[in-house]
């Protein structure tokens, strides 16, 4: 069975055996740093996914090239490394397979692409892959594996004393075998047990991806870094969450000043209308006394006169 | 000349009473869409789905359009001031209330029943007394109060933004209820004017109130006029002899006679059912074409922006004198290009073609919300408009609510977002058309009507005219309202607003 072979090759030689014929995909010269990702899974008898990836590799640039892979089973994955169309006329190049600092194989075709296929069993196979190509100049390529990253919140979660509090935590794409919360508690972490606590703490999953944690009954000591925590076939991730309990003084300050500056601002629009009514009231006053003696003078019109000075009132 | 029975004084105080409209009429459209940002948090809190939470929001503006009678019903008995201090007592008390909510249950209710009706109760009153304070100026009035409207929400958004941040929702809706009680500072300033009942009132405190009814008995006799003053003030006091009439006194029921109230009701609610879905599904659209969050919410700002300086530009010239008189073609004007504007959108490809999409989004949009309120006031008159805007409102509430559902169903039945567009820029280029041939029509109806009144005009004419002058205050002996404006107006020589083209 190929799988055991590919499992122990570090030990057994070449790996020339597993090198597949690279495709021959050209980009155009200034596109040098764009990384194809192709990726494309197949079953295979023993019911491990097999995912290929695939990188080109830069020219002389200095820049390197990375590419993150998120795994959260067990699988064989094969890595490639893609040398640019433009390079072609280059022969004999060595490619070395790394992880970390420990030299995994070398390689060495003609061909435009060099790959090497790794089974992810558990997580001491995760890390940081590269291939590097020594030639006039080194150009290398680096390959993360990692399990699925767990996103908390950036942003506090504000709750009040005496209130409930709500946390969720989600996994994209990947579901995980099991959830556990855990809260800071001065330098370390502890682990949130709900059924021992029962009345403080709620944790909940909506779905299989989703995760609440419900805590009742806030303090003031359950201000502070909560974390999540997924497990995968391959690993732990976490991710961490900030909770900030304020007593209900806080925000009625705020809300008390608000209704003092409308309480204010109504009576101050309240006296200017009557202040501005009495100065009319006056200075109508004034117009009726000499409209009272012009009226004594027009007894003909007094009928339209007076109806009109009741309009007017 | 005087303030209660005479024309409007278009100045003054009146810039003060847009300021306070302004502030009013953009709490009652910002809010509903500013406390959307608090859904997701509420969503989790209570453990419910994002449908249960829109329905807050649902609430929320049903009740706001669908309590527009209740509102004209009040301030046709008590005058505008008194019931937008109440609404926003209301509109705070509701936002107490709700942060101090434990089921989602009770937030519908506070935050969508008590708050939604504050708002009704700010948004018909703040309409109404533009259309008493301002004649002449009216449309730059209401350009400038409905300028409220983005002005408010571009200021909500970031602002709630703000309080979440750093109050949590319950904290946040605590501080909001306070702002929003900022609309009784508003309606402080609604001085009241030419308000019947307000004016009787302050008449019977100055002078007795029995000597006050002698002299204007007495005024009746002399003039001629029968049992109409009497009457009026028996009416105001025992409730009306008919039962018919005493509705009417509080919410005119005998508009469904006027020809152009209903010409703009089909118009309007036909326009409803496309206006807001758009912008519902502007954000959603352009992350369905690819473009990324904030460039999609960006989208949005640009509208508004657009949209603030639309409104006080098209209130100004809708006030110019070509197109004052001709107000309902250039209203039917800008919900047509509204609708061209929806059907042309689909082909706007990438992220330009959409920023071209809302800049005229964004102006169409403030055309038309700045013409609203004014081509329904010039077709019914400031006095009828109190019941007017009333009926108004609950009819358009069931296609506005109906409105982005129906966008919705489509675009998940056909998975694209285009066949929306068409829908919605289909029924307003419609509706637009219809507007505009049906106001031709009752454009020459009214110069027909002007025409034959004319040529009546004799001696009992200019009595009736010093009636109708006081019987202003009095609904049920008044004509209809254009009618009356050209009376009224004729010291100011507007007489040709009426008779159109």
């Amino acid at each position: 069975m190929t799988t055991t072979q590919t499992v122990n090759w570090q030990t057994q030689g070449s790996p020339s055996e597993h090198l597949t014929v690279g495709r021959n995909v050209f980009t155009p010269g200034p596109d040098l740093t764009t990384q194809e990702f192709k990726q494309a899974t197949k079953e295979n008898v023993s019911n491990v996914t097999f995912v290929e990836y695939e990188v080109l590799l830069p020219g002389a640039s200095s820049t390197s090239v990375e590419k993150n892979i998120t795994l959260d089973s067990a699988a064989r994955i094969e890595l490639t490394c893609r040398l640019d169309n433009k390079y072609s006329h280059l022969k004999n190049l060595q490619v070395t397979w790394k992880r970390g600092n420990e030299t995994i194989g070398h390689s060495s075709k003609t061909g435009n692409s060099w790959s090497i296929q790794l089974k992810i069993l558990d997580n001491s196979n995760l890390g940081s892959y590269s291939c590097t190509l020594k030639g006039e100049e080194e150009i290398s390529a680096m390959f993360h594996l990692q399990v699925p990253k767990i996103e908390g919140k950036e942003k506090p979660i504000v709750s009040y004393e005496g209130d409930t509090a709500v946390m969720v935590c989600k996994s994209f794409g990947h579901t995980p075998i099991a959830w556990t919360w855990y809260r800071t508690n001065g330098s370390e972490q502890v682990a949130i047990n709900d059924s021992l606590l029962a009345d403080k703490y709620v944790i909940n999953s909506v779905s299989a991806n989703v995760t609440h944690l419900k805590i009742l009954k806030l303090t003031r000591e359950d201000d502070g870094v909560y974390w999540c925590e997924a497990a995968f076939e391959l690993g732990k991730s976490k991710g961490s969450l900030k909770l900030k309990v304020l007593s209900f003084m806080v925000p009625l300050k705020p809300f008390l000043a608000i209704v003092a500056e409308v309480v204010i601002l109504v009576t101050i629009v309240f006296l200017y209308e009557m202040y501005s009514k009495k100065k009319e009231k006056r200075a109508e006053g004034e117009r009726e006394c000499d409209q009272v003696e012009q009226l004594k003078s027009e007894e003909s019109n007094g009928l339209e006169n007076s109806s009109a000075r009741h309009r007017k009132i | 000349p005087p303030a209660n029975a005479g024309p409007a004084p278009d100045g003054g105080w009146g810039w003060v009473v847009v300021f306070g409209a302004f502030i009013s009429i953009g709490f009652a459209y910002a809010f509903p869409k500013g406390i959307a940002i608090f859904f997701k948090e509420i969503q989790d809190f209570f453990g419910t789905s994002y449908g249960e939470i829109a329905w807050v929001s649902s609430i929320m503006l049903a009740t706001t359009y669908g309590a527009g009678p209740i509102s004209s019903i009040l301030v046709n008995r008590y005058g505008s001031r008194p019931v937008v201090i109440f609404g926003g007592l209301l509109c705070g008390i509701g936002m107490v209330s709700a942060s101090f909510c434990t089921s989602i249950l009770q937030l519908y209710i506070c935050v969508g029943f008590i708050t939604g009706f504050g708002l009704a109760l700010n948004l018909q009153p703040s309409v109404i007394i533009i259309g008493k304070y301002f004649l002449k100026r009216r449309p730059i009035a209401n350009g400038l109060a409905m300028a409220g409207s983005p002005v408010m929400l571009c200021t909500l958004a970031p602002l709630n933004q703000f309080l979440f941040d750093n109050f949590g929702w319950r904290g946040s809706f605590l501080i909001l209820g306070a702002i929003l009680l900022n609309c009784c500072v508003a309606g402080a300033l609604f001085r009241p004017i030419g308000a019947p009942t307000a004016s009787v009132k302050t008449q019977a405190t100055e002078e007795g109130k029995d000597a006050l009814k002698e002299e204007v008995t007495k005024d009746a006799v002399e003039m001629g006029s029968p049992t109409s003053v009497p009457m009026e003030t028996k009416m105001e006091e025992e409730g009306g002899e008919d039962c018919c009439e005493k509705i009417n006194q509080y919410l005119d029921f005998s508009l469904f006679k006027h020809r152009g109230f209903l010409i703009y009701l089909i118009g309007n609610v036909l326009m409803f059912l496309g206006f807001f879905a758009p912008i519902v599904f502007l954000a959603p659209y352009a992350k369905h074409i690819g473009i990324d969050e904030y460039s999609a919410a960006f989208l949005l700002s640009i509208l508004a922006i657009v949209d603030m300086i639309a409104r006080p530009t098209t209130g100004i010239i809708a006030n110019s004198k070509w197109v004052r008189p001709r107000i309902q073609y250039f209203f039917s004007f800008a919900i047509a290009f509204n609708g061209t504007c929806h059907l042309l959108c689909p082909l706007a490809s990438g992220y330009t073609g959409l920023v071209v999409y809302s800049v005229f989004f964004g102006l169409a949009f403030g055309m038309v919300c700045a013409m609203l309120f004014e081509t329904l006031m010039d077709l019914v008159g400031a006095v009828r408009f109190t019941s007017a805007v009333g009926l108004v409102t609950i009819a358009e509430c069931c296609t506005i609510l109906l409105g982005p559902p129906i966008g919705g169903t489509l675009i998940d039945t056909f998975g694209d977002y285009k066949y929306m567009f068409i829908k919605c820029g289909a029924v307003m280029v419609l509706a637009g058309t219809f507007l505009f041939i049906m106001n031709y029509y009752n454009y020459r109806m009214l110069a027909k009507e002007e025409k034959e009144r004319k040529a009546k005009e004799e001696d009992p004419k200019s009595v009736r005219t010093e009636n109708e002058g006081k019987n202003n205050w009095n609904k049920e002996t008044a004509q209809d309202g254009p009618e009356l404006e050209p009376l009224r107006a004729e010291q100011e020589g507007l007489k040709k607003e009426m008779n159109g083209t």
